[in-house]
């Protein structure tokens, strides 16, 4: 699953860690999400849709499989 | 109850393991001596007691883990006890059938054995989504 998680992040300028802190999750986490290494479950994939006052689909897109 | 950070953690599994060496050191030499069945029993438990706080916070510190966490740790640990199930299946076999001569004490070192292996897997799955530290 490709996402944008990165360029918000960079658009707003907040480190992984900070983004980290405001997700609860670590900061290894943020990293293999941005790097599309892990997909986030559906809550988390909220939580960062309602960070960036975002829908999730505008975030997520789905890959090939 | 508060959570605790990586190096909390860190530091009381170091500070229960400590303990466990500690009396190891001191107490375990005369367990073995001593002739009194009740007093045996509790100075054996006592020496198992920091060993039970280690998996304590081991226990809560996956609780405290985020969801990718929880998923390695998940992996990790399901490897680590397919390992372990199947080298004591194997002893247990060998020596039900006569092939090796194994005593009681074998039983101290499935704990190590079931840690090593959990570390070891731990750090394979953690290294495909990037790796996540050492915790």
């Amino acid at each position: 699953m490709k996402n944008r998680l990165r360029e918000l992040r960079d658009k707003h300028a907040w480190s992984q860690g900070d983004l980290a802190v405001k997700l609860d999750v670590s900061r290894q986490t943020v990293n293999a999400i941005e790097t599309g290494k892990y997909d986030p479950s559906l809550p988390l994939a909220f939580r960062i849709a309602r960070l960036f006052r975002l829908s999730i689909e505008s975030i997520f897109e789905p890959g090939k499989d | 109850m508060p959570r605790f950070t990586r190096n909390q953690y860190r530091l009381q599994m170091a500070a229960a393991m400590a303990v466990y060496v500690a009396l190891m050191l001191l107490l375990w030499p005369t367990v073995r001596h001593e002739v009194s069945l009740p007093l045996k029993v509790a100075l054996t438990l006592l020496v198992v007691l920091p060993v039970v706080v280690f998996i304590w916070l081991m226990a809560r510190q996956v609780m405290d883990s985020d969801e990718l966490e929880q998923r390695v740790h998940l992996v990790a640990l399901s490897a680590a006890t397919a390992v372990v199930a199947a080298l004591s299946m194997a002893a247990g076999f060998l020596c039900a059938a006569g092939a090796i001569v194994l005593d009681g004490d074998i039983l101290l070192w499935v704990f190590p054995a079931l840690c090593l292996s959990y570390s070891a897997a731990r750090a394979v799955f953690a290294r495909r989504y990037g790796g996540l530290g050492c915790g």
